[in-house]
């Protein structure tokens, strides 16, 4: 039963209420940040990991801290600071532990830390209701949910850089190319994605 | 560098997908002649509702293509076929009393945003046609889940099936009045809300009657899809005249049949393959998999990458008819899978023509756009 | 300084959408009717506006080093501000805009302006250019809105234009959001390539 609902949640995050595609969440780093499908992928991992954690980690202030003591208005604030903290204390993990891969993310705390993604998902799992009296029913919801929204965001974004590729080729009227025709595809994608829509295991 | 040039350019870096001389209107013309006969028989079946479905939308596409390019200021390609036949497969998508100016809207979204705004013909990513189905499904939900024919009283289901099964008539008109996928879906949940047995679902798909109705067409269901064998003909023709291969529609119609009949024998049905096969004649399986997954522009080059193409289109057109919001998935499982064609091409490389002897990695770099600047 | 500039810059030239192009989460996702545009512009303006002047206000006394964390912090507070106010005059607009409103806090464009302006240039124009920026920002919004509520619902203002006319729903809905502003940056790219050649 409940690994149904963690696969439900799963689903959805990635399919059906893709992060990009239908809520429209990190859709910045799809415009020309990123050319080459190596680095998006690289970015996407990164996304992922980083929501997983967000989610893992506000969720517990939220339930623990914000919630009991009736200051739940202070979330906005609360996850922000937490997701610059982490984001700051990552890098200089990364820096210490592993120089390589900082030099190959160097682009990319800025990216994270300012997707509206990140802080979404950290927000979605409170608006979604899953603070309720279950913990870890809600932890592990919690955290399916920041995981899924990565995967998804990192799915578009891979599908996009993709075909970005391939419309480097193509004859687009002049004042289409770059953003309008990235828009243009991500809502003919995001028509394609339609059909999970309604998609019940 | 003038627009002629460009042009020649850029063909050269696709790998000829069609080995004759034959023309782009002449392919496209062959086309259309393979859709006819399906496309008469809808006239003849569902009469001149879908007549007139078939005509506004051929006639959009064309307005449209000719509007667009003379917008852009790009030479008229109006008659070289493509326009007709998006024109075509888009009516052949629609329920046969949909709305005229829905074939109309349909028909400019396609042309104009999927096709001519990323370049024209040969550049798009998304199938026309079925990218303006999608559209119009997200607009106008109730028209195209529900204007279907009726060919007697409420009975869209098929004329020919009569109630041998001796399912109480309230529900058996209830069955009767969903298209041949939809009962697939629909028809659990009224079984079980009248206390009968599911099973009998499947003995009534799987009856020859069903089947019969379902080869020949006369059942409900979009303008284009009913008639299997129809259908059949006009892809044997495509197939001798070369301007398809067997790679996705074969593939694409084993996954869905290979996928049914695993799910119906673990679901214990008598005649597994039976209800496959009532999967593949049913729905848009056999137009979807022979004259809109082949789309040699929106569909990979190397016959490895149609091959996983077809699997793909067949997995998703299964998951989505299955447990999916839609009774019908193949229009979606084509969308998604042509977005991933660029990622399938770039991993199955086709054989580049007249560069055997270089690394594959010098041939991307000399077709790469970036040198193109570099030539100016 | 020309203020006059300071103040309408943010509208057409650096426009935070069109030109800078960044602020596009909350511009699609909120689009989709006029009055939840014009809230957003609201909301928006005013957290620009606060966060930068409180970032001018201490310029002199933050540390380079925790800049940024610091104007994120302010920022998120002025959100917090905006979600307080919004809670208790009007639910059903917080309602509406749902998880935009927490997550104006992480509009880039507020983050920039403190960046890029207000923490070099004094009080008076750091006002200015906070809310030139948000009308900049939600006049983008509000044309894309009217196009969507237009298009999609067949209504102005929840008013319904054209009895017995079906809008096209997915105008609403997420590919409509994606299509319009395509076309929008389109018919801008054009605007401003015609205005290059003259």
């Amino acid at each position: 039963m409940e690994i149904k609902v963690i696969v439900t949640i799963l689903l959805g995050s990635i399919f059906i209420n893709n992060y990009v595609l239908a809520r429209m969440l990190g859709v910045c780093p799809f415009l020309g940040v990123l050319q080459k499908l190596d680095s998006a992928a690289v970015l996407g991992l990164a996304v992922v990991f980083f929501m997983t954690l967000t989610s893992f980690i506000t969720y517990p202030i939220y339930k623990y801290v914000l919630a009991p003591n009736n200051i739940s208005y202070l979330t906005t604030i609360a996850f922000i600071i937490v997701i610059g903290s982490l984001a700051q204390f990552m890098e200089m993990i990364i820096r210490k532990y592993c120089p390589p891969l900082f030099q190959a993310l160097e682009i990319f705390p800025p990216l994270i830390v300012t997707n509206c993604a990140v802080l979404g998902a950290a927000v979605i799992n409170i608006s979604s209701g899953f603070a309720g009296p279950d913990v870890t029913l809600g932890m592990i919801k919690s955290v399916a949910q920041g995981f899924g929204g990565g995967v998804g965001f990192t799915l578009a974004l891979i599908i996009m850089v993709g075909i970005r590729e391939r419309l480097e080729l193509a004859d687009i009227p002049e004042n289409l190319k770059g953003a309008p025709v990235t828009f243009l595809t991500a809502g003919l994608l995001a028509l394609a994605f339609f059909g999970f829509s309604g998609l019940k295991i | 560098m003038t627009k002629k040039e460009k042009h020649d350019e850029l063909l050269i870096s696709h790998p000829p997908h069609i080995r004759s001389s034959e023309s782009i209107p002449r392919i496209m013309w062959t086309v259309i002649i393979a859709l006819a006969p399906a496309a008469v028989f809808s006239v003849y079946l569902f009469g001149i509702r879908a007549l007139v479905l078939i005509s506004v939308s051929v006639v959009s596409a064309v307005i449209a293509e000719t509007l667009i390019r003379l917008l852009l200021r790009k030479p008229a390609t109006s008659l070289d076929g493509s326009a007709v036949i998006t024109g075509m497969l888009l009516a052949m998508n629609l329920p046969p009393l949909a709305p005229w100016w829905m074939a109309a809207v349909g028909s400019f979204f396609a042309i104009i945003i999927v096709k001519q705004l990323f370049g024209g013909l040969g550049f798009n990513i998304f199938n026309p046609a079925l990218a303006a189905r999608a559209f119009l499904t997200a607009s106008w939900p109730a028209h195209m889940s529900g204007d279907w024919y009726r060919f007697s009283d409420m009975n869209v289901l098929s004329p020919a099936i009569n109630n041998a099964a001796g399912f109480p008539p309230e529900v058996f008109d209830a069955l009767t009045r969903a298209t041949p996928l939809a009962l697939l879906k629909e028809g659990p949940k009224i079984l079980a809300d009248n206390n009968i047995s599911v099973s009998r679902l499947y003995d009534m798909a799987t009856s020859a009657d069903m089947l019969k109705s379902l080869f020949a067409g006369n059942v409900g269901g979009v303008v284009g899809e009913t008639s299997a064998i129809l259908l059949l003909a006009g892809a044997l023709f495509l197939f001798i005249r070369k301007i398809i291969t067997w790679h996705i529609p074969v593939t694409f119609i084993g996954t869905v049949a290979a996928a049914a009949a695993v799910f119906y024998s673990l679901m214990g049905l008598s005649a597994p393959h039976l209800t496959a096969l009532y999967h593949v004649l049913s729905g848009g399986l056999l137009l979807g998999a022979f004259f809109m997954a082949t789309d040699t522009v929106t569909s990979p080059v190397s016959g490895k990458g149609k091959v996983l193409f077809g699997i793909g289109c067949g997995l998703i057109t299964f998951i989505i008819r299955m447990w999916g919001g839609y009774p019908e998935g193949v229009c979606y499982a084509i969308l998604i899978m042509n977005a991933l064609v660029p990622l399938i091409d770039r991993f199955m490389k086709p054989k580049v023509f007249g560069v055997r002897k270089m690394k594959t990695g010098e041939a991307r770099v000399l077709a790469s756009p970036k040198n193109k600047g570099v030539a100016k | 300084m020309k203020y006059g500039e300071v103040f309408t810059k943010g509208i057409w030239e650096r426009n935070p959408q069109l030109v800078i192009g960044l602020a596009l989460c909350p511009t699609l996702a909120v689009s989709t009717s006029v009055s939840n545009a014009l809230w957003m512009m609201l909301a928006t303006s005013f957290v620009l506006l606060g966060s930068n002047l409180l970032i001018s206000s201490i310029r002199k006394i933050v540390p380079a080093h925790f800049r940024i964390p610091i104007f994120m912090t302010i920022i998120a507070a002025f959100v917090t501000v905006v979600d307080r106010l919004l809670s208790a005059y009007r639910p059903d607009v917080l309602h509406a805009l749902g998880i935009f409103v927490p997550l104006i806090a992480v509009n880039c464009i507020i983050l920039l302006r403190g960046e890029e302006f207000a923490q070099k240039n004094g009080m008076f124009a750091s006002a200015l250019d906070g809310i030139g920026m948000g009308i900049g920002f939600g006049l983008t919004i509000t044309v894309l809105a009217l196009v969507r509520e237009i298009l999609g619902a067949n209504r102005l203002f929840g008013y319904v234009l054209i009895p017995g006319l079906e809008p096209a729903g997915v105008m609403i809905l997420a590919p409509g959001a994606f299509f319009s502003i395509a076309l929008m940056l389109w018919a801008v790219n054009a605007l401003k390539s015609r205005r290059n050649r003259k």
